[in-house]
């Protein structure tokens, strides 16, 4: 036991260390962000904004800001609702080997990140068309196909960690097929899901192409001003003012599943 | 944007497909036969799709403050749709068009040059209705910029919506005796190395700042021939390629590299590093010395042969939802009140597309007393002996050949 102690407390430096490592990684490419958001005049010759403002988010926020982040987060929601339960089927399908020849299935599920959005939206956008799909619903449909690889490896890599007994041994206990997977594996591989909910999120809440040509402009999302923005001269304090609160909420989701996560497993430890 | 470079190749892929592949889609050749009350009649409730580039702050503003309001109290809602680049509305509607789509959800788009003709030659514009429009009897019927797109029929395919003028600009504090013709621009650069650039083709500005110098080097705009020609090429353009190979190893970075767009020139501007931008939109100029991206002593370079000019347009895809609504909103755009509002620097600074002397006293008094950019001149100054643009199929090729001629011969 005094053994195990010793091994942590020789650990537990090098995480700090780490641990500031990752933060500086996230927080430093942000830094010019800020200062850009808070700037109203920076002309590029001085090494320091002239005058700091909120030039940026009233800008931001005349263009639509807030209904954007909410159309964002819809589609970000609507993508993880699709993709998380179709990637932890897929995952525990792959992950325990239940598949007798899984080689076909992964390379299918993988084959959407190779491809780049365009080339797919290209096609299919008459695809969908000629079917007379709405194009939200398309949209969220598309999205959670490039969503699915995320999720599905992710889930895959949680039950190769996951022992199949346990389900057996909950069977013996009494439970039904269903109940053993919902009450006995699913909490076990719980942090997984987390993490493929919030990689499906992502892939809606982050998307252009798809978003605007498979949804005929009917979603103006974040990214679409963030996009419209970035292409036009001048427009540096709105653009920061867009990136961020397009970064800011993921990335605090992150943070406080992150630390929950840690507390939870503290908590199970002691 | 990167991926416009691969939307274009595509675009007339899919374009040829959709020739072969089109179903029975509206025909975009038919002409407007019913009367304008009908017309706003029909547009009456119904919502305009405006997909428009949605990098110009001020453009943004005046289609949300000004345009959008003046459009509901016609009974027709204007929503805006911001897109990085006009060829993602082209690939909607070129998808609508090939699904044969009729109630598209692109109803109106901002567009000119090699858009509009990719877009007519996949016939998907409505066609015959701009000339309808009350407001066009303020447009002088023999306006090369407004019968004309980069040398396309406009055919009442698309209404025009401002004309822009191809602009040097330079920073008098760092440039105090500017060159005052292309030819001299050029050694301006080889005198100065390191502090002029262009955007690389096919970027918009960078293409047109090659055809300019192509003007230049074939001893005026009159000795190309409009459509692409090409005895007129092999003959014309080694003089171009010479020129432009000559002051590459004097440009930023020796030239071994372009800025990839106008808005990378225009930072390298803005941070000093270059003395000289240039723009195919003078009227962003004003506010870009307004809030300080670019220095106050900016200004705009004066050309003895006079700069390239053109015409912006409103373009109804045949695929479009509500056509009526689309026609009462370009209506809208080309009266004299919308454009002389659009007109004031201090909300757009647009250049009009109407005669100001085909309008009525009062009309014309809302343009005499639009207050004077200090940056930009009136637009009869920056339009003196303005230059014909050149047919889109030219500007492919001349792109095509910067790209395998000068591009890499810096030093």
């Amino acid at each position: 036991m005094s053994g195990h102690t010793a091994a942590r407390a020789v650990r537990r430096p090098r995480s700090v260390t780490t641990s500031a490592l990752v933060v500086l990684w996230l927080v430093v490419p942000l830094v010019p962000l800020v200062v850009w958001a808070g700037t109203s005049r920076w002309s590029g010759t001085s090494r320091l904004p002239q005058d700091l403002g909120l030039r940026g988010w009233d800008e931001a926020l005349d263009g639509g800001l807030l209904p954007a982040l909410v159309r964002s987060a819809a589609l970000g929601v609507a993508v993880a609702l699709v993709a998380t339960p179709l990637g932890v089927m897929a995952g525990r399908a792959l992950g325990w080997h239940l598949l007798r020849r899984p080689a076909l299935p992964s390379v299918v599920l993988l084959a959407p990140v190779v491809l780049a959005p365009f080339a797919v939206a290209m096609g299919l956008d008459v695809v969908v068309l000629r079917l007379g799909v709405p194009g939200e619903v398309a949209v969220v449909l598309v999205l959670s196909v490039f969503a699915l690889p995320y999720t599905t490896f992710t889930m895959r890599a949680t039950y190769l960690g996951v022992d199949p007994a346990l389900e057996e041994q909950a069977r013996v206990l009494g439970a039904n097929a269903r109940q053993a997977r919902l009450r006995v594996t699913l909490p076990a591989a719980s942090t997984g899901v987390v993490t493929a909910t919030g990689l499906a999120f992502l892939v809606g809440w982050s998307d252009y192409t798809v978003t605007l040509l498979i949804g005929g402009g009917q979603l103006i999302t974040a990214p679409m001003l963030i996009g419209s923005s970035a292409a036009g001269s001048g427009n540096d304090p709105q653009t920061a003012a867009l990136a961020l609160a397009a970064t800011i909420p993921p990335v605090l989701a992150l943070a406080v599943f992150a630390f929950a996560g840690a507390r939870r497993r503290s908590a199970a430890r002691s | 944007m990167r991926s416009a470079r691969l939307i274009v190749p595509t675009l007339l892929l899919g374009a040829a497909v959709s020739g072969c592949a089109a179903p029975s889609a509206p025909a975009g050749s038919a002409s407007e036969t019913r009367s304008w009350t009908q017309i706003t009649q029909e547009a009456t409730g119904q919502t305009v799709d405006l997909w428009m580039y949605g990098g110009d702050q001020q453009g943004n503003a005046y289609v949300d403050d000004v345009l959008t309001p003046a459009a509901a109290e016609l009974g027709v809602t204007l929503r805006r749709v911001p897109v990085a680049d006009t060829t993602d509305a082209m690939t909607r509607i070129l998808a609508e068009r090939q699904a044969g789509t009729q109630d598209g959800a692109v109803d109106l788009v901002w567009v000119n040059g090699d858009s509009f003709a990719t877009g007519k030659q996949a016939d998907a514009w409505r066609c015959g209705w701009s000339s309808v429009l009350p407001n066009m009897t303020y447009v002088a019927p023999d306006d090369a910029l407004v019968t004309e797109d980069f040398g396309t029929s406009v055919d009442g395919c698309e209404s025009p919506w401002h004309k822009a003028q191809f602009t040097l600009v330079y920073d008098s504090a760092r440039v105090p005796v500017p060159p005052t013709t292309i030819d001299g621009v050029l050694e301006w650069a080889q005198a100065n190395p390191g502090r002029f650039t262009y955007p690389a083709p096919p970027d918009f500005t960078g293409s047109v700042f090659v055809r300019q110098v192509f003007y230049s080097t074939a001893g005026g705009a009159d000795q190309i021939p409009a459509q692409f020609d090409q005895a007129a090429y092999d003959a014309l353009t080694p003089g171009l390629w010479d020129a432009l190979d000559d002051v590459a190893p004097s440009l930023w970075r020796e030239g071994r590299t372009y800025p990839s767009d106008s808005v990378a020139l225009d930072r390298l501007y803005a941070d000093g590093e270059v003395d000289m931008t240039m723009t195919y939109g003078p009227a962003t100029l004003t506010q870009l010395v307004a809030d300080g991206t670019f220095p106050a002593t900016t200004r705009v370079l004066a050309l003895d042969e006079g700069t390239i000019g053109n015409a912006s347009f409103l373009a109804i895809p045949s695929s479009a939802g509500d056509p009526e609504g689309a026609m009462v909103v370009a209506d809208l755009a080309l009266s004299p009140e919308q454009q002389a509002i659009k007109a004031d620097p201090d909300t757009w600074g647009q250049f009009t597309v109407l005669d100001t002397s085909l309008l009525s006293a009062t009309d014309q008094a809302r343009f005499d007393d639009l207050p004077v950019s200090t940056v930009v001149p009136p637009y009869d100054v920056l339009s003196r002996d303005a230059n014909p643009e050149l047919a889109s199929s030219w500007v492919s090729r001349l792109d095509d050949g910067w790209r395998r001629t000068v591009l890499g011969s810096g030093s």
